[in-house]
């Protein structure tokens, strides 16, 4: 009896330090990139996994889509570099889609950790770097039609070879990067990182043996599955359906796209079958593996525990069909930086779906990250680029408005934006006003989340390249809810003239002087706007949220 | 200056506890209940029982420190009166945008809503005026957008008026300009702008920082105008000095003026303490372990000084002790670097979803409190475990609480022993040891996550329960010497009446080390924060301590490192020290090095007045027979002893300086009750301190 009380709480320990090890690499990582997203945005993904490939912790601030895609390429690394090969302090990095990755610009490292010899365990890390090429700047080739346009891909490589440098792949990216200084600072923060965890664990490594680690790893992720399997159980059997639009490549105008997707429950089991998903795109909204299956885990877990610890168990329980050719399983050489908008629409699609178990999970649909870079050359000469995003309104819930602009599904909230006196300190910008955009979220008996509108200035000749999403088709309303505000990215030429750009445009330029204008999609309301309550009507008003005109148009309700 | 005595007092969520402190050095401690609809009852009561007891006229009392949570609660209850911000135009969402992180569980939450901003988008007022990065002024302020600004927000009568605008740090005339305004026109308004309360790049913290001050600020000016007249009553005539959180101390004045320094007053009485503690023993560095009912915070002290973090949330979320960046409130004020995890002698023990035994951070507080205190509670808490495990007298706490074994005994096996089918001491020592992995995170927190070896370090054990929990805690991270302080229960009041008076002051200027050519800029720079520290001191005579620090990063990061600079006047080999300081550290923390330039972002300056403070001698061993302090035995469970041994049990009263005590051993005191484990010593020191040494290293 004594020896389950003792597991219990050598579990507990080594649960904890796995976690924590993995914390703290993602914070090293932030605070020592050279990238403003990464370090004003705290998003930098920090795994753990076995030596089979089964995840053990990642850190919990982060996207799942980076924690899926360590999970996912770490199989391509082991294939290319048998495991015994490996020694102490040999680094790898990789960034191919096909094999686990996003896109180029999101470069994964890893770390083999090893106990008397042998490699236990891998550390891994993962972020969008700075600049890795490319036909346009920070990873953002918003109109590339193929992955050869979206910058240098690395298969498994070594950048470190027992603990030395292997000069000539860090000398490779640097050669490949209009930012050779900080993205060699972001590839040595991911470095940092990957050393981190593997002090940690090699911490644990010494105190309780491999054997003992790997039998506690080896039942956490069992229990894990277990209770996703517990919590699917509640949900009545059957196969539910939902579909969900994407506004549009860039490339193709003419070619609508949709993700549908088949979910089937089957005690406790889920399968998500993407048949009927359109063809893949010639333009970059193609998701690889791990990024749908990223969308998959997402979704299934907001029907399950939140407290569930995300390791392989959460990825146990699932089934996927994902036909290859289509947008959630391209073929190589398809273009794939644009893979949020597919992983976004697939999660609505399950989330619409699983909405058929669960009716009180409904909600309307949310805006999604709005990406554009900037580029320039400063007055003293030196070039600077910088990538930035701002996020919509989130869709209504039944019982309450949907949140104003912040990070939708896995995105995080809106601290991963930069503030603006950091921006204006390191870029020749300057902000002339970011405001929530009244009228913005759709109306509904709960109401869409706002958008915001942000206006730059550009104070050299510069070149921007955007990449929006839901913004011709803006986040659809639900059980008679409206849709949100569709977003705009537009620039305020010096004669008073309005060029509004579509919403995936690359390399398009704007001088000094010039005004760059965004604003963000609302999130789509839910249920009939007449049902809404007057004095929520009125409170929307007073807080700027509703013009006195939208209470009239949209609700119904008059306060002249 | 006569010396008088000292009174500490730190207000608790449960209880409130006095320090008096003569000239001579002796001390006199209270405890009494917590008045949490008006804290000052509770404080007068306190400070009434301390001077009664130390039969002391309040006429000699020369000095009154308090800690407090006032701060803390207006910002996490929202309780204050509405409050106006005035921004610059374009940014009246400002605060309404925030950075909301949403983390760890609540990614999956489709119901998930942001917390609603501190100030009433109504109440935020936009003005034409605009400063860019370099301190240029863009859109120059005129008197007529002054006046229309002064015109619409006196209309709306606010209780309070922050003003912060876009890169103020660099030009801080437009906000200085309106804030005379406000103070001109509405003289009964309290008014703060960013500038005066801390002119740190970061538009969002910053004004959030300066929002919380005219949030607080009205609220605490009245607080302590009611606790001075309470104190005068008594017949106590010095001016109070309120505990900041940075680990110095404050007048009124300044608490009022910029009170959010004060939100982790209690927090960083109790580091501070600690720190004193090692001083006294020798022991420079030290980890802070304050565990009480409902949580146990960690803190570190290097070479005598609290360690300070510049970014800091109230209410901030996040496991494993760290409160993540963008939840909670923000704010940008030197705080005691402090790791706080929901582990306390209240925390429920509970089965998670998979069967898995868990502890907290759910907490039985004082009502209905653990289920031996017999008072109703029936949810089994680390307090039962720990009587179940023989380490508490059944026969009860301070404060006069019996404790019910039986009790204790039904609710784990309830909820514990029978769900995971094991007998109910296993289920007790699970629980004891469970919240003692939940303290470890803590203190990874504040050691290894921050790039610091612990096995240096003492450990300072204090708090209610911390005594019970500190030699297993030390042995986890080899950690050799546990030191529990005379008085553990009170020690943060102690920490009050040691404490020295402070200002901490920044300035952002961003600078490449590389481009510095006239070392006399930064020199100015620290002089001028110098000037103003020492004259906001200027109230008392005495000796200065003045602390530079800069911090720096590579150019092209965002997060800066804090580096030591040495005092001035700043040369130009300072320029190269600093580089190379600059990269040693780096090195230090993330273990991988750069060659990047550096950069210079803010110039720090810490103007501390060294107030005089009673000197405690040690007391010369005593004579007496150990054994003359042993006040019984009672079974009590050690697992490197297989179970249940009988285990002596000491008076902390009884035993003398010199005096050893050998583990197995429980050493009980008015308000503490120490652990010593098999094989471990304690040695009463001159003090009356209880030090632990432990075997060896590493032994768990």
């Amino acid at each position: 009896m004594a020896t389950i009380v003792d597991d219990a709480i050598t579990g507990e320990i080594i649960r904890n330090g796995f976690a924590v090890a993995a914390e703290e690499a993602s914070v090293v990582v932030v605070r020592s990139s050279h990238s403003t997203f990464i370090q004003e945005g705290a998003d930098a993904c920090a795994a753990i996994l076995d030596a089979r490939g089964q995840l053990v912790a990642q850190s919990t601030a982060t996207s799942l889509m980076h924690g899926a895609s360590l999970r996912c390429s770490l199989p391509s690394l082991l294939e290319d570099f048998a495991i015994d090969s490996m020694e102490p302090g040999d680094v790898f990095a990789l960034n191919d889609p096909y094999r686990g990755g996003i896109h180029a610009n999101d470069i994964l490292v890893f770390r083999p950790i090893f106990s008397d010899g042998r490699v236990v365990f891998f550390a891994g890390t993962l972020i969008h770097v700075a600049d890795l090429g490319g036909n346009a700047v920070a990873g953002l080739a918003a109109l590339a039609t193929d992955t050869f346009a979206e910058g240098l891909l690395l298969p498994p490589v070594h950048l470190y070879r027992r603990g030395e440098p292997a000069g000539a792949v860090l000398d490779i990216i640097a050669r490949n990067s209009r930012a050779p200084e900080k993205v060699m600072g972001d590839v040595k923060a991911l470095v940092a990182g990957v050393n981190v965890i593997a002090r940690r664990i090699e911490e644990l490594l010494e105190r309780y043996g491999a054997e003992e680690l790997e039998r506690f790893v080896a039942a956490s992720i069992d229990e894990t599955e277990r209770r996703v399997r517990a919590d699917l159980c509640r949900l009545p059997d059957g196969t539910y359906r939902g579909t969900f639009p994407i506004d549009g490549d860039g490339v193709d105008p003419d070619r609508e796209f949709a993700v549908q997707a088949a979910v089937t429950l089957d005690h406790g089991a889920i399968t998500v079958d993407f048949a009927g998903t359109s063809p893949q795109a010639r333009g970059t909204i193609n998701s690889s593996f791990s990024q749908t299956l990223s969308g998959v885990v997402y979704a299934v877990r907001c029907f399950v525990d939140p407290t569930i610890p995300m390791n392989e168990g959460c990825f146990r329980p699932l089934r996927t069909e994902l036909p290859t050719g289509t947008l959630v399983n391209p073929e190589p050489p398809a273009a794939c930086g644009g893979r949020i908008m597919t992983v976004a629409a697939a999660v609505e699609a399950i989330l619409h779906a699983l909405a058929g178990a669960r009716p009180d999970h409904a909600v309307g649909a949310s805006a999604l990250i709005h990406v554009f870079s900037l580029s320039g050359v400063a007055a003293d000469g030196t070039p600077w680029l910088n990538l930035f995003y701002e996020f919509g309104g989130l869709g209504a819930r039944a019982g309450s408005d949907g949140p104003d602009a912040t990070g939708a599904f896995f995105l995080g909230g809106r601290s991963v934006l930069p503030q603006i006196e950091p921006l204006e300190a390191q870029y020749p910008l300057l902000v002339r006003s970011s405001r929530l955009w009244p009228d913005s979220g759709g109306a509904g008996e709960w109401r869409g989340g706002l958008g915001v509108e942000t206006v730059i200035e550009l104070l050299t000749d510069a070149v921007v390249t955007v990449r929006g999403a839901r913004m011709d088709l803006p986040p659809p309303g639900a059980q008679g809810g409206a849709p949100g505000a569709g977003g705009v990215f537009a620039i305020e030429r010096h004669d008073g003239r309005i060029d509004v750009l579509p919403s995936k445009a690359a390399n398009v330029e704007i001088g000094a002087g010039e005004r760059f204008v965004l604003r963000t999609s609302g999130g789509g309301g839910l249920g009939d706007p007449k049902r809404r309550d007057p004095e929520l009507v009125r409170a929307d008003v007073a807080a700027g949220r509703v013009t006195v005109e939208g209470a009239a148009r949209d609700y119904g309700v008059e306060l002249a | 200056m006569t010396r008088g005595c000292a009174i500490g007092v730190d207000v608790g969520g449960t209880f409130t506890d006095a320090v008096l402190a003569d000239a001579s050095g002796d001390v006199t401690i209270g405890k009494v209940l917590t008045t949490p609809d008006d804290p000052r009852a509770g404080i007068v009561h306190a400070i009434e029982r301390v001077l009664a007891d130390s039969g002391l006229d309040a006429s000699a009392v020369t000095r009154v420190v308090h800690g407090t949570t006032l701060a803390t609660n207006v910002v996490l209850q929202r309780r204050a009166e509405a409050i106006a911000l005035v921004t610059t135009k374009g940014f009246a969402d400002l605060l309404r945008l925030g950075r909301e992180a949403r983390v760890e569980g609540d990614r999956y939450d489709l119901l998930f809503t942001p917390a609603p901003p501190p100030v009433d988008p109504r109440l935020t007022f936009e003005i034409a005026e605009r400063v860019d990065a370099h301190g240029e002024v863009l859109v120059p302020l005129t008197d007529e957008a002054i006046t229309e600004v002064v015109h619409r927000v006196a209309a709306a009568a606010p209780a309070g008026i922050a003003i912060c605008f876009l890169h103020s740090y660099a030009h801080p005339d437009h906000e200085l300009a309106v804030a005379a305004a406000f103070r001109d026109a509405l003289p009964e308004t309290y008014v703060t702008c960013s500038w005066e309360v801390w002119p740190e790049t970061r538009e969002y913290e910053r004004a959030m920082t300066t929002a919380v001050c005219a949030l607080v600020g009205p609220v605490m000016a009245r607080y302590l105008a009611g606790l001075e007249a309470h104190l005068r009553e008594l017949g106590i005539g010095c001016p109070i000095e309120i505990m900041e959180s940075s680990g110095g101390v404050m007048s009124t004045g300044a608490a009022a003026r910029r009170p959010v320094a004060t939100v982790e007053s209690g927090g960083a009485a109790g580091v501070t303490a600690a720190g004193i503690v090692g001083r006294t023993v020798g022991a420079g560095d030290v980890i802070s372990f304050d565990m009480g009912g409902t949580t146990a915070k960690t803190g570190i002290v290097r070479e005598g000084d609290p360690t300070i973090t510049h970014d800091f949330q109230v209410g901030g979320k996040g496991s494993f002790g760290g409160a993540r960046a963008g939840t909670g409130v923000p704010l940008k004020i030197p705080v005691v670097d402090i790791a706080e995890v929901g582990a306390g002698g209240g925390s429920i023990a509970w089965l998670d979803g998979g069967g898995a035994l868990r502890v907290g951070p759910r907490s039985a507080g004082a009502a209905p409190g653990p289920a031996c205190y017999g008072l109703g509670g029936t949810e089994p808490t680390v307090t039962d475990a720990n009587l179940l495990l023989g380490y508490l007298d059944p026969a009860g706490l301070a404060g006069g609480v019996s404790l019910a074994p039986e009790l204790a005994h039904a609710a784990i096996e309830r909820a514990v022993a029978d769900p995971l089918d094991v007998d109910v001491p296993d289920a007790a020592r699970a629980i004891h040891e469970i919240v003692n992995a939940a303290m470890t995170a803590a203190i990874r927190v504040v050691t290894v996550q921050r790039g610091i070896d612990p096995r240096g370090f003492a450990l300072v054990a204090f708090g209610g329960a911390g005594p019970m929990h500190a030699a297993r805690l030390a042995a986890t991270f080899g950690i050799r010497s546990v030191i529990v302080p005379w008085g553990a229960g009170v020690a943060a009041a102690f920490g009050l009446v040691s404490s020295d008076r402070t200002v901490d002051l920044v300035q952002t200027r961003i600078v490449d080390l590389e481009d510095l050519n006239d070392p006399s800029v930064v020199e100015a720079q620290f002089a001028e924060l110098e000037r103003r520290g020492r004259a906001e001191l200027a109230a008392g005579e005495g000796r200065y301590v003045v602390t530079r620090s800069a911090d720096l990063r590579f150019r092209g990061q965002a997060h800066q490192l804090t580096v030591p600079v040495t005092g001035g006047p700043f040369g130009g080999e300072d320029i190269s020290v600093l580089a190379k300081r600059f990269h040693e550290v780096y090195r230090h923390t993330y273990g991988i090095d750069t060659d990047a330039p550096v950069q210079l972002v803010n110039a720090r300056v810490r103007v501390v007045r060294v107030v005089d403070k009673p000197d405690r001698r040690p007391a010369a061993a005593g004579t007496s027979d150990v054994g003359a302090a042993q006040v019984g035995e009672r079974p009590a469970s050690f697992a490197e002893a297989g179970g249940f041994v009988a285990t002596p049990v000491f008076d902390w009263s009884r035993l003398d300086p010199g005096h050893t005590v050998g583990g197995p051993a429980i050493v009980e005191g008015r308000d503490a009750t120490i652990v010593v484990p098999p094989a471990h010593v304690a040695v009463v020191d001159g003090w009356r301190n209880l030090v632990l040494e432990l075997p060896r290293p590493g032994v768990g």
